[in-house]
């Protein structure tokens, strides 16, 4: 009996032993909107070529669950030690406590690399809660030959924007003027940012102030619908994520997207063109863009926070960034990256053009689950001709000035 | 107690084991946590609110002025689930009927497929339809266009009552292969010397169906129907897939409500409010099923 005790014991002990000869780092990543689980396991990899004894354990969702799998993985305390996540997501997680603010491992050095812009969208309460990981502007791709063929030049405001819409929309063909979006996802809600600044309205201003519901944003989403006539039908089925596959067919005059996205549509044959998204009659600026950017955060659930850092480090070091970025096709956050030979591409020079008159896409918004489901309502009503954009846009008001309580 | 009184309940111990751990305790904790209000991120931090979570069910009108939240998502529980029911009892009678007619050649090569729906993963199927019904790419638009039976592609998903319907569809297709199945074998238990005797008394096909098969049947589809309703009422995955509960919340069964009540209107709703949601839920799909089953035995007995 007391062989058998022992001999259990040592195998115990053993077992013990080969676990704690391997510090892992639990990771979640997203997989969609341009990340492949190929991509970021060659960099766990290298990370663990790197760092012997470190075990890097990924873990994957796609980016329509992520939220929930965030959210649930931090009830039930099993949280992971670095998360990917959408920069907008954090004030939640931050007043939840959720996540831990990474000022004291955040160099001079290191902030100095990123435009200031990048900083802003994960600055929370004066802290840093994420490194930015990734960062897009959007602008408007364009069919050149459907445009050549309809005799239309390059839109320089509104009016210009849906006089090109309706001269190439020709239904019968198949012909759209425009590709557009309306379905229940974060996609919409920054599709419809993107004229919401254009007009130089907001979700809500610095302050934290609801102003979804004045003048600037209403024209805004009255625009939205306007332009949506000369669509592809039933635009309230699209997420901006699968447009691509529209105007790849060569059938779509323009619509709002990535770089990548043009890349993919240039390799299927599309004479693709560039145009900044222009500004509405009540601004004042010539351009708008949406900047979103995708940071990667450490939970305040985990053990290993410096190996984290380390981690979180060696992803966005210079080299890694600009490989990541050139490789999945994103906006290079860090300022040195604009001069390196690819970003002086054609294709690349509007998207970088554009980080200046870029606004982040969730300042000041305490609860973006809740603000997006809110707005998202607005914009699917007014799609579907339930109410009109003043009507919608006050409603999602009130329950917006709920959530920023 | 003699060993003979104990050895039934010896053996059926792990059965009843394994009922409290997967089955009564989930519930407890279910109905205990209706009670409180949970926070997230400490879950065991909690506070008692008594019946205040179940206020919430009448009095949450943020989305909705006239109707709460919770009533509008029953209401239309009730209705996609009825609708979804009756579309899987009606359609899998007839597919059972047609399958075990003698005159279908190939019955085995349909009785195989027949199982396809079932066999691929719910979430498959469901993205599968998304594209299929897509209306500018998919393939039923296509079709009914180049027949020119429709001049316009019906947006299946993205108009509020036409969700509302699709995704009732998507669901009765999904849960047909099970019902033809045991609707199936039911039809093959009635001896056939009882249409024999029918015809021979002067039946038709029309009042045998409804004097022996329906009859006959009955039992069947008592419990099938029961199973299915229990299960739609339950089905999360497929609106999920196909709209998340939109367009405008016209898709927003009770089960979406609840997830997006504990996970997505985090400060409006909460762990708390769901599951007092999920309690309301259970007592009446329960109480829905005792009265089918009470008013089904009746007609039974007789």
């Amino acid at each position: 009996m007391r062989r058998f005790l022992t001999l259990a014991l040592l195998a115990i002990l053993l077992v013990g032993l080969s676990f704690s000869a391997e510090r892992v780092l639990k990771v979640l990543m997203p997989i969609g909107g341009g990340y492949t689980i190929e991509d970021q396991e060659a960099i766990a990899k290298e990370f663990e070529k790197d760092h012997p004894g470190v075990k890097i354990e990924m873990e994957f969702v796609g980016w329509e669950e992520l939220w929930d799998k965030i959210i649930t993985s931090i009830g039930a305390g099993a949280a992971p030690d670095v998360m990917y996540i959408g920069s907008r997501w954090i004030p939640a997680l931050a007043d939840m406590g959720a996540i831990i603010p990474l000022d004291e491992y955040i160099t001079p050095e290191k902030k100095a690399m990123y435009y200031d812009t990048v900083w802003n969208t994960v600055t929370y309460k004066g802290h840093i809660w994420g490194v930015v990981r990734a960062m897009s502007t959007k602008v408007f791709i364009y069919n050149k030959k459907l445009f050549e063929e309809k005799g239309v030049k390059i839109p320089a405001n509104w009016d210009e924007l849906l006089e090109a819409a309706k001269k190439i929309y020709d239904p019968d063909k198949g012909i759209y003027g425009i590709a557009m979006c309306g379905k229940k996802f974060v996609s919409t809600v920054t599709q419809f940012q993107q004229y919401l600044y254009a007009n130089d309205g907001k979700i809500v201003d610095e302050k934290g102030d609801v102003v979804i519901n004045d003048e600037k944003a209403v024209k805004a989403l009255e625009f939205y619908k306007e332009l949506s006539k000369y669509a592809q039908p039933g635009i309230v089925e699209w997420k901006r994520e699968d447009l691509i596959k529209l105007f790849e067919t060569g059938k779509v005059g323009m619509y709002i997207d990535h770089v990548h996205n043009a890349r993919r549509a240039l390799e299927k044959g599309v004479d693709v063109g560039f145009f900044l998204i222009p500004g509405g009659p009540d601004s004042d600026k010539p351009y708008a863009t949406v900047i979103v950017t995708d940071c990667i955060s450490i939970t305040s659930q985990s053990k290993n926070r410096d190996l984290a850092v380390e981690f979180i480090n060696y992803m966005t070091s210079f080299e890694k960034q600009a490989e990541w970025d050139l490789k999945l096709g994103f906006v290079p956050p860090m300022v040195k990256e604009k001069d390196l030979p690819e970003f002086q591409k054609w294709y690349w020079k509007p998207y970088i053009e554009a980080i200046k008159y870029g606004y982040p896409e969730a300042v000041g918004i305490k609860d973006w689950e809740g603000v997006q489901e809110a707005v998202l309502d607005a914009i699917q009503s007014v799609l579907l001709g339930v109410s009109d954009a003043k009507t919608a846009l006050d409603q999602a008001a009130r329950i917006i000035e709920i959530l920023q309580k | 107690m003699s060993s003979k009184k104990t050895v039934p309940y010896v053996l059926i111990m792990p059965l009843l084991l394994a009922f409290a751990i997967f089955m009564i305790y989930p519930l407890y904790k279910i109905v205990e946590t209706s009670f409180y209000k949970v926070s997230f991120l400490n879950p065991t931090a909690r506070l008692f609110v008594g019946f205040d979570n179940y206020r919430w069910l009448l009095n949450f009108k943020v989305f909705n002025p006239k109707y709460s939240y919770f009533v509008t998502a029953l209401g239309k529980s009730l209705i996609w689930v009825a609708g979804s029911v009756l579309l899987k009892v009606i359609i899998g009678m007839a597919g059972a009927l047609l399958l075990n007619s003698k005159f279908l050649a190939g019955r085995k090569v349909y009785r195989a497929l027949v199982i396809v729906p079932w066999a691929i993963p719910w979430a498959m199927s469901s993205m599968m339809w998304a594209w299929t019904l897509n209306s500018q790419f998919g393939v039923v638009n296509s079709i009914m266009m180049k027949l020119n039976l429709i001049e316009k592609p019906i947006t299946f998903l993205s108009d509020p009552t036409m969700a509302f319907v699709t995704t009732m569809v998507v669901d009765a297709w999904v849960g047909l292969p099970f019902m033809i199945i045991m609707f199936l074998s039911g039809l093959q238990s009635i001896p056939d010397t009882l249409y024999e005797a029918a015809i021979m008394d002067g039946a038709n096909e029309i009042s045998s169906f409804f004097k022996i098969t329906l009859p006959l049947m009955k039992p069947v589809i008592l419990t099938v129907s029961l199973l299915s309703l229990v299960w739609t009422f339950n089905s999360f995955d497929i609106i999920w897939i196909l709209t998340r509960g939109g367009p405008l919340r016209a898709t927003e069964t009770l089960p979406i409500a609840i997830y997006n009540t504990s996970f997505r209107l985090i400060r409006f709703g909460g762990i708390g409010k769901a599951s007092a949601m999920t309690v309301v839920q259970v007592l009446i799909v329960t109480l829905i099923s005792i009265f089918y089953i009470r008013t089904l035995e009746k007609g039974e007995i007789r």
